[in-house]
């Protein structure tokens, strides 16, 4: 039986080619600035990051030297804050609408966090700004905190209630028909079983609210010395290489690029913890 | 055991069966459903139907995909409600109380009536002793020489204990299908219910699997009524002493199964256990 | 009978499989038992011949239904009418294997009375066969058509069946006191006799299994006790 010309396969095989060469092309494109930035931030800042850069506070202005440490505990004293008020909320809210709820209100809901999702963020920090900082005259941490909180909020719920909604409903009867309340079901099967997607959503969240400058503009305000109150203003590490950035000095550029590095690295690290967590078998994941 | 000296009579001497045409005492009654309707949302599932279920007995429902056996048999612990828009009418009476009086918690009755669903669920977080005591837990339990003594006692209930006894810290899914459904059913026991009920227990299974849980199903009725759903009506005849026969969400026969399955009442039961339906 | 068709349409087909041989070895066994009585009562060696000849196909069809039978068990694992009518046929193939056997003993014994003279006794035989096979054809008509009156019927026919055999022997004894000669005459006579009778018990057990198969009523040895 002829099996069809030879002339259609060559074409064909050419066209299949080609087709693999574009999308090859595709991806080095997409990967390349990636990679650029990542090594243009490594060639500035590599040599910067030093033992001085975390355990020194900032030089007076115009002075050689110093260090953030402030900006790095001022961040992570943020993400504390933000933790505390957006984790609860976002879990438990995300828990509600794949448990619970009318089919109506659970839709609205949805629609409302998904659209709270894509606000930018320095609305968050305008909001927050007329809220608190007005309100209590004065720029500080549980503001900032807060600030990055409402942005993590809509964003767990929705990765919380997505894997809430994986988990297989036959452990749901399955728990229910032993006898257990519905509630005990929910935390103690349920959330249990996606544990790991829960918490790679919130590490992402972390990571994602991590790096935002612009809400923490008018809400922690920045510090160059320690905070040491919570309802003062307080460092971060955005927040403080955006100052150095614009600044006129050459060491404070060197320290800018330091700080990108290290806050990039942060992120990059915690995705690959994330990468870690989800390789387990069994539970479902994000 | 016989020896061949004995004459052939007197090795048929035997404590004969009873007669097929004696009436047997009326069995001890765990369930009476009295003109049970259920709709889902408009939908009605099930049609006006009393069936009465025996005490220490096997009963299968049978019928086609559609005909409403699943749904009773979530009726009967109160499962059916997990859907929304369940409605339902009638009565249905455990050992004489009303399950469905608004006094009555629902997951208390299922602490009294459990169920074995069609796939096998263990829990994937919990090893297979903790999934054996996880309603005992759940529930209050926290005395440990309790529950390792619940546990043993439930996996030998199981036929399971010395398949896994080496193995309790392994996770509950590392086990294969019958094993795992068979862990299911020890986590039921676990938590001592009356009644069991089996939504199609075996259809995930292979042969053999199977046989060892209609094993398990036989040895287990002396200490638990059995409600059992199949497709399988080999293992109806198999298993149960009684059968139901739904069709379309109404009850069509029911009755011993010998009776069922040799010389049923009702035309349509005859045509669909003989394959003529449709 | 059977009013809807199975699903299976191979089920149907190996139950019509096995109705056609119960027809099959019904009329066979019919013929064998016309053949021997003609035999006898014309004298015709010939026609003895070949039913004791014809009695091997009769055995081979009994073989063969209990095997199509074990075979429709197996792969169907029917129930309710159907397992009833699988068994009753598997039963009532040994019944008449045995009639036939029936058949291929009076052509014998036909043939050792066709080598004395002519003896008019043998017309006391024939009312006696015309029973037997009334009952026979009733019988398998009964199981056919699933008849569960006129399977009972044919079961009360039975004791008229036993008398008749009775009277017959009484009078061949009698015959036998007077004419000694013609003894082994009247012996092969009187066993004749029995085996007609014993073709009435056959059809008595084909007329019980066709009303089984049919009522799932099992009205064999009724017991003293028992209400009907």
């Amino acid at each position: 039986m002829h099996l069809g010309r030879t002339h259609n396969h060559t074409w064909r095989k050419i066209k299949s080619a080609l087709a693999s060469g574009i999308a090859f092309v595709s991806a080095v494109l997409v990967i390349t600035p990636l990679g650029l930035v990542f090594f243009y931030l490594l060639f500035n800042g590599a040599s910067s990051v030093n033992w001085d850069f975390f355990t020194k506070l900032p030089a007076p202005v115009g002075a050689v030297g110093g260090g953030m440490v402030n900006a790095i505990v001022g961040s992570l004293e943020l993400l504390a804050i933000a933790s505390v008020i957006g984790i609860p909320i976002g879990v438990l809210g995300g828990v509600y609408l794949a448990e619970y709820g009318s089919a109506r209100l659970n839709s609205v809901l949805r629609f409302l966090a998904d659209v709270l999702n894509g606000v930018p963020s320095i609305t968050w920090g305008v909001v927050v700004y007329g809220l608190i900082v007005l309100r209590f005259k004065g720029f500080s941490a549980y503001a900032g905190g807060f600030a990055l909180a409402l942005i993590m909020i809509p964003l767990i719920l929705r990765t919380t209630e997505e894997v809430v909604l994986l988990v297989p409903n036959g452990y749901r009867e399955a728990a229910l028909a032993l006898g257990v309340s519905r509630w005990k079901t929910i935390v103690h099967i349920v959330m249990k079983t996606a544990s790991k997607g829960i918490i790679t959503g919130i590490l992402l969240a972390l990571a994602r609210v991590g790096g935002e400058t612009a809400p923490l503009l008018f809400t922690a305000f920045g510090n160059r010395f320690w905070n040491h109150s919570l309802s003062q203003p307080i460092a971060a590490l955005p927040l403080q290489i955006f100052t150095y950035a614009i600044s006129p000095y050459d060491d404070w550029h060197r320290q800018a690029w330091a700080g990108a590095l290290v806050l990039v690295s942060g992120i990059f690290c915690v995705n690959v913890l994330v990468r870690i967590l989800t390789r387990g078998r069994g539970a479902p994941v994000v | 055991m016989a020896t061949p000296e004995q004459s052939v009579t007197e090795r048929m001497e035997r404590p004969a069966q009873p007669s097929v045409s004696a009436e047997p005492a009326p069995p001890k009654l765990t369930f009476e459903a009295k003109n049970v309707s259920i709709w889902y949302g408009e939908k009605r599932a099930i049609e006006n139907v009393s069936l009465d279920i025996a005490s220490n007995a096997v009963t299968a429902i049978i019928g086609p995909s559609g005909c409403g056996k699943s749904t009773f048999l979530r009726a009967l612990n109160r499962m059916h409600e997990l859907v929304p828009k369940t409605r339902m009418d009638g009565t249905v009476l455990l050992h004489g109380e009303d399950l469905y009086s608004k006094t009555v918690d629902p997951a208390i009755v299922r602490r009294r009536v459990g169920m074995i669903f069609q796939k096998s669920n263990p829990f994937p977080t919990m090893t297979i002793g903790e999934n054996v005591v996880v309603g005992l837990r759940l529930n209050g339990v926290r005395n440990q020489k309790f529950l390792n003594e619940r546990l043993e006692k439930s996996l030998r209930m199981a036929a399971l204990w010395d398949e896994v006894k080496d193995d309790l810290h392994k996770p509950g899914t590392s086990l294969s299908g019958g094993q795992q459904q068979r862990l299911c059913i020890a986590r039921s026991l676990a938590v001592e219910p009356e009644v069991i009920l089996m939504d199609e227990p075996c259809s995930a299974l292979d042969p053999i699997a199977t046989a060892k849980i209609e094993e398990l199903i036989h040895e287990l009725k002396s200490k638990y009524t059995i409600v059992t759903v199949t497709h399988n009506m080999q293992q109806a005849g198999r298993i149960s002493d009684f059968t139901a026969f739904m069709y379309l969400g109404r009850l069509i026969e029911f009755g011993p199964t010998t009776k069922i399955f040799t010389n049923p009442t009702e035309k349509q039961t005859e045509d669909y256990i003989t394959g003529r339906f449709g | 009978m059977i009013a809807a068709k199975h699903i299976l349409g191979t089920f149907d087909e190996s139950l019509a499989s096995l109705r056609n041989n119960v027809l099959m070895m019904a009329g066979l066994t019919q013929r064998s038992l016309e053949r021997a009585m003609k035999g006898l009562v014309d004298r015709d060696d010939d026609l003895c011949a070949n039913t004791i000849a014809d009695d091997e196909e009769i055995d081979q069809l009994e073989k063969q239904m209990d095997k199509d039978g074990v075979d429709i068990l197996l792969r169907f694992q029917p129930v309710a009418s159907d397992l009833r009518r699988v068994v009753s046929a598997m039963k009532l193939s040994t019944n008449l294997e045995r009639m036939g056997d029936q058949a291929t003993t009076i052509a014998r014994r036909a043939r050792k009375l066709n080598r004395h003279p002519t003896l008019s006794e043998v017309e006391l035989i024939k009312p006696l066969y015309e029973q037997a096979m009334w009952m026979f054809k009733d019988a398998i008509d009964a199981f056919v058509r699933e008849d569960v009156d006129l399977g009972c019927a044919v079961v009360t026919r039975d004791e008229k069946l036993d008398e008749l055999n009775h009277e017959a022997s009484r009078k061949l004894i009698e015959r036998m006191a007077q004419d000694p000669d013609q003894l082994r005459g009247y012996l092969n006579l009187i066993f004749i006799g029995r085996c007609l009778e014993r073709v009435g018990d056959h059809a008595t057990n084909i007329a019980e299994d066709a009303v089984y198969a049919a009522a799932a009523q099992d009205i064999r040895h009724p017991s003293l006790t028992a209400t009907t």
